[in-house]
C-alpha cells in the first residue's frame, strides 16, 4: 500500500505530463491549435527530452542531432515504401540503424569537449545531409524529399489523425518516464558529474567516456524515435530533417525551456512550434524577428529558461518550502 | 483528429467567448466519437473541407515569407490578394478569361476570404503550415510554393487530405511528372518545355555546331533541367562537352568555371536558379568569359530559366544578350496580360513578376472550375479543370491537360537587355520569341507517375 503510494508520489511529474498530453486534443484547439500540430509537438517533446539527457546532464552541446532524427526518418520512409506499410518493423530498423550510427559518431566526437565537440557533431550532420542531397538522392529523393509512401499502418489501424496522436503520445509518456528514471539512477548521477567536473570524476577511477557515450547514444535513440514517428505522422521525409537548422531548433527549444530539467525543453518545444505555426500568422513576415527577440530576452533575463521563470514565480508566491 | 470535425468553419485569428463555447462543445462531441466512425464518415460524402459551410469560402495561400525566396513569395502574395479582390468585386482577368463563369461575386455566391502561411522554403515547414490552414482554418484549396521540392511536398499532403493544391512557381518536370497527383495542378511551365522552346532559338542564334558545357544545381530541378537541355540541344546538332553537378549551397563557382575553360566547349549552360544563377553568372563574367573566343567563335552563356528577380540580382551589364526562358512577362501585349499588369500596377505601384502571374491565374482558374462544376465537391472541380481550354490569361490559348495536370501554353524566350536599352527599373529582359503551345507540347507518358483516384484513400 505504501509502496504504491510512493509510486504515485515518485512519478507525479510523469503523471501530470501524461494527463496534459492525453487531453491535448480537447484544450489545444481552444488556444488556436489544431490536430496535427499537437502530434508534432509530442514528437518534438521526445526529441528534446532525449537531447536534454546529453546537454542537460553531461553538458555536451551537440549541433548534429538532426543526423539521427533524419537517418531514422529516411530509413522509416524507405522501409514503409519498399518493405511493408506496418510501422513496427520500419521503426525498429530505423531506430536501430540510427542508434548504431550514433555509436560510431559518438566514439569519434566525444574525444573532444566544448566547442570542438559541437563543431564535430555539426560536421557529421552536414555530411549526412550532403549525402542525402547528392550521393544518395536516388533513395532519398534529394531536394524533393522522400515521397510516395503508403499510409502507415499499425497492424489494422490507419496511422492518421487521432490514432497517430495517441500512438505518439503514449510513446512520449513512456520515454519521458524512462528519462526520469535515468535522471534518478546512479548512471544519471554520473552523467551529471561529468557536467560539473569531468577531471575530478576521472580521478575517482570512473571511466567518464563510457558514460558520455551512453548519454550520447541514449539521446540519439530518442532523436531516432522522434524521426521515425515523424514519418508515421506524415508519410514524407524532407532533406531539412537532416539539416543544421533542425539541430539548431532543438538547441533553441532546450535553452528557451530550461536545460537539464527534462520538462523545460518540452515546454520549449511546445512554445516554439506553437509560435512558429499559430502566432506567426498574426505577426506576419516579422515573426522570426519577434522569436529572436523572445529568445534573447529569455537568455539574458532568465538563463534557466521557462523553468527558471516558473521557479521564481513559485518562490515569490509560495514561499512555504515544500519540495516539488 | 478530434477537432477536424469541429463545426466552426470561419477563418479566425481571435477567439470570442461564443467561439470558445462552440469549440468546446464541438470538441467534446468529436472527442466522444470513435475514430473509426469519423474516418468512415470522411470517406462518404465529405472530402477534405467540403461541404463549405457559411457564407464565406476560405482559400489558403502558402508562400515563402522568410528565407531565400521571400521576394518571390511576397510577390505571389500580392497576386493572391489581387485575385481575391477581383473574385469578390470583379475586374482584372475576369473580363478577359474565356470561357469563364466568374461573376465577380465571390465563388458560387460565397464571399472569398483567405489565410496565409509561411513555407520558409522548407518542405517540412510548408506542410505544417498547409496542415494548419486545412485543419484549423478549413480552407477549400491551398496554393503557393516557390520551389519544386516545396510544391511536391504540399501536393502530396493535399492529395492525401482531399484538398486541391494549385502549384505556384515550380519548374521541375517531377511536379506533373513522376510526382503528379490527382489533387495537384500546375499552370507554370517545366524544364522539358524550356528545353524544347529554347534549343531552336539557340541554334538559330549561335549555329548548329556548338559544344555545350553544363553546370547544374545538384537537385531534382537541376537534373531535369540539364537532361532536357542536353536532349534538345543535341537534337539541334550540338554536342555536349561535359556536365558538373554543383552543390546547391555553392557560392563560388570559380573552380567549376576553370574546368569549363579547360574544355573545348564554346557554350556554357547554367542550369541554376535564384542565388545560384546570380553567383555563377557573376563569376563567369568576372572570368572574362563573355569576351572570350573558343573554337573560333564567341563563348556564349545560356540561362535556361530566367526571372526578373534573377536578372536584377545578376545586374543588367552581366545579363546583356544572355538567352533564357520565362513563363510570362509583364511586357506582353495581349489583352489578358495587359489588364493584369494594369490592375497590379495600380494596386502596388510596380509590374508583377512571372511568379505573381502564375499564382493569380491559378486562383482564378480554380474559382472558375468551381463555378463550372456548380459545386466545391473536389472530384467535380478536378473534372472541370481537366482538359479545360481557355484564353485571355496571357500565354495565348492554353490547355489544362487532363492526363498530367500540366498547362500547355506559350513559352517566352527572353534575352537580357543592355543597360542602355532599359526603359524602367523593372525592364531587364526583352522577349525574343513567343514559342507557341503546339511546339512545346509533349507526351505526358515519358515521365511516368500516376494521378491516382478522384476520391482520396
Amino acid at each position: 500500500m505504501t509502496k504504491q503510494a510512493n509510486f504515485w508520489q515518485y512519478n507525479k511529474v510523469v503523471l501530470v505530463f501524461a494527463l496534459i498530453a492525453l487531453t491535448m486534443p480537447f484544450w489545444f484547439p481552444l488556444m488556436g491549435g489544431y490536430s496535427g500540430l499537437d502530434t508534432k509537438i509530442m514528437i518534438f517533446c521526445i526529441f528534446v527530452v532525449g537531447f536534454d539527457i546529453l546537454l542537460g546532464f553531461t553538458g555536451y552541446l551537440s549541433f548534429g542531432h538532426a543526423a539521427f532524427f533524419g537517418i531514422a526518418a529516411y530509413t522509416t520512409g524507405i522501409m514503409l515504401k519498399s518493405f511493408s506499410d506496418n510501422i513496427l518493423p520500419a521503426m525498429f530498423v530505423a531506430v536501430l540503424l540510427a542508434t548504431l550510427v550514433s555509436v560510431m559518431v559518438g566514439l569519434l566526437t566525444l574525444k573532444r569537449t566544448g566547442i570542438y565537440f559541437s563543431i564535430l557533431t555539426l560536421a557529421f550532420a552536414e555530411m549526412f545531409h550532403s549525402m542525402a542531397m547528392a550521393m544518395l538522392q536516388t533513395w532519398t529523393g534529394g531536394e524533393n524529399g522522400l515521397t510516395g509512401m503508403p499510409t502507415p499502418m499499425l497492424f489494422d489501424i490507419k496511422m492518421q489523425g487521432a490514432s497517430v496522436f495517441y500512438f505518439v503520445t503514449i510513446v512520449a509518456i513512456i520515454l519521458f518516464y524512462v528519462a526520469k528514471r535515468i535522471e534518478r539512477s546512479p548512471v544519471g548521477l554520473l552523467m551529471k558529474a561529468i557536467k560539473s567536473n569531468q577531471t575530478r570524476l576521472e580521478y575517482t577511477g570512473i571511466n567518464a567516456r563510457k558514460y558520455k557515450l551512453l548519454a550520447f547514444v541514449i539521446s540519439a535513440f530518442y532523436a531516432a524515435v522522434a524521426g521515425a514517428l515523424m514519418v508515421v505522422y506524415e508519410p514524407f521525409v524532407g532533406h531539412e530533417f537532416l539539416g543544421w537548422h533542425q539541430s539548431g531548433e532543438v538547441v533553441i527549444m532546450s535553452v528557451i525551456g530550461g536545460v537539464g530539467t527534462l520538462i523545460g525543453p518540452m515546454l520549449g518545444a511546445g512554445f516554439m512550434l506553437y509560435f512558429e505555426n499559430v502566432l506567426s500568422v498574426d505577426l506576419g513576415e516579422q515573426w522570426l524577428l519577434v522569436l529572436g527577440a523572445i529568445f534573447m530576452a529569455v537568455v539574458i533575463f532568465m538563463p534557466g529558461g521557462f523553468m527558471e521563470g516558473i521557479a521564481r514565480l513559485k518562490k515569490r508566491y509560495f514561499t512555504t518550502v515544500d519540495g516539488e | 483528429m478530434t477537432d477536424v470535425k469541429s463545426e466552426d468553419t470561419k477563418k479566425k485569428t481571435g477567439w470570442s467567448r461564443r467561439d470558445v463555447l462552440k469549440a468546446t462543445s464541438a470538441g467534446a462531441a468529436a472527442g466522444a466519437t470513435p475514430m473509426f466512425f469519423t474516418q468512415n464518415a470522411w470517406a462518404e460524402e465529405a472530402i477534405g473541407n467540403y461541404p463549405v459551410k457559411g457564407s464565406e469560402v476560405v482559400l489558403g495561400f502558402n508562400v515563402p515569407q522568410t528565407g531565400a525566396y521571400a521576394d518571390e513569395g511576397a510577390d505571389e502574395l500580392r497576386a493572391y490578394k489581387l485575385a481575391v479582390k477581383h473574385l469578390n468585386n470583379g475586374g482584372g482577368m475576369l473580363d478577359t478569361l474565356k470561357p469563364s463563369k466568374l461573376t465577380g461575386n465571390g465563388i458560387l455566391g460565397k464571399k472569398v476570404t483567405y489565410v496565409t502561411g509561411d513555407t520558409q522554403t522548407n518542405a517540412d515547414a510548408s506542410r505544417t503550415s498547409a496542415r494548419r490552414m486545412i485543419e484549423r482554418d478549413k480552407v477549400i484549396m491551398v496554393t503557393g510554393g516557390s520551389s519544386s521540392g516545396i510544391a511536391i511536398a504540399q501536393q502530396y499532403l493535399c492529395n492525401e487530405l482531399g484538398i486541391i493544391f494549385m502549384c505556384g512557381l515550380t519548374h521541375s518536370n517531377d511536379t506533373t511528372g513522376k510526382d503528379k497527383q490527382r489533387y495537384g495542378f500546375r499552370h507554370f511551365f517545366n524544364a522539358h518545355m524550356t528545353g524544347k522552346a529554347l534549343s531552336p532559338v539557340l541554334s538559330k542564334e549561335y549555329g548548329k555546331d556548338r559544344r555545350a558545357f553544363h553546370l547544374t544545381a545538384d537537385y531534382s530541378w537541376g537534373h531535369t533541367q540539364q537532361e532536357s537541355m542536353q536532349e534538345f540541344t543535341e537534337k539541334e546538332g550540338w554536342s555536349t562537352a561535359g556536365n558538373i553537378m554543383t552543390p546547391l549551397k555553392t557560392t563560388d563557382f570559380s573552380s567549376y568555371l576553370s574546368q569549363v575553360l579547360n574544355s573545348d566547349a564554346d557554350v556554357l549552360i547554367l542550369n541554376h536558379y535564384g542565388a545560384n544563377m546570380v553567383n555563377s553568372l557573376t563569376n563567369a563574367v568576372n572570368f572574362g568569359m563573355r569576351d572570350m573566343q573558343k573554337n573560333g567563335k564567341n563563348l556564349e552563356i545560356v540561362v535556361p530559366l530566367y526571372s526578373r528577380l534573377m536578372a536584377k540580382g545578376a545586374g543588367s551589364a552581366n545579363i546583356d544578350g544572355v538567352l533564357g526562358t520565362s513563363g510570362w512577362n509583364w511586357a506582353l501585349q495581349d489583352e489578358g496580360s495587359q489588364v493584369f499588369v494594369k490592375s497590379f500596377t495600380d494596386e502596388y505601384g510596380f509590374p508583377p513578376s512571372q511568379a505573381a502571374h502564375t499564382c493569380y491565374v491559378q486562383t482564378l482558374l480554380y474559382a472558375n472550375a468551381c463555378e463550372m462544376a456548380g459545386t466545391f465537391y473536389p472530384p467535380e472541380v478536378i473534372k472541370a479543370l481537366e482538359d479545360f481550354k481557355f484564353t485571355g490569361a496571357g500565354n495565348g490559348e492554353t490547355l489544362y491537360r487532363g492526363s498530367d495536370h500540366q498547362c500547355i501554353k506559350d513559352i517566352l524566350v527572353m534575352q537580357g537587355k543592355s543597360p542602355s536599352a532599359r526603359t524602367s527599373e523593372f525592364d531587364y529582359l526583352k522577349i525574343v520569341d513567343q514559342v507557341d503551345a503546339a511546339t512545346v507540347d509533349y507526351d505526358p507518358a515519358i515521365f511516368g507517375g500516376e494521378l491516382g483516384p478522384y476520391i482520396p484513400a
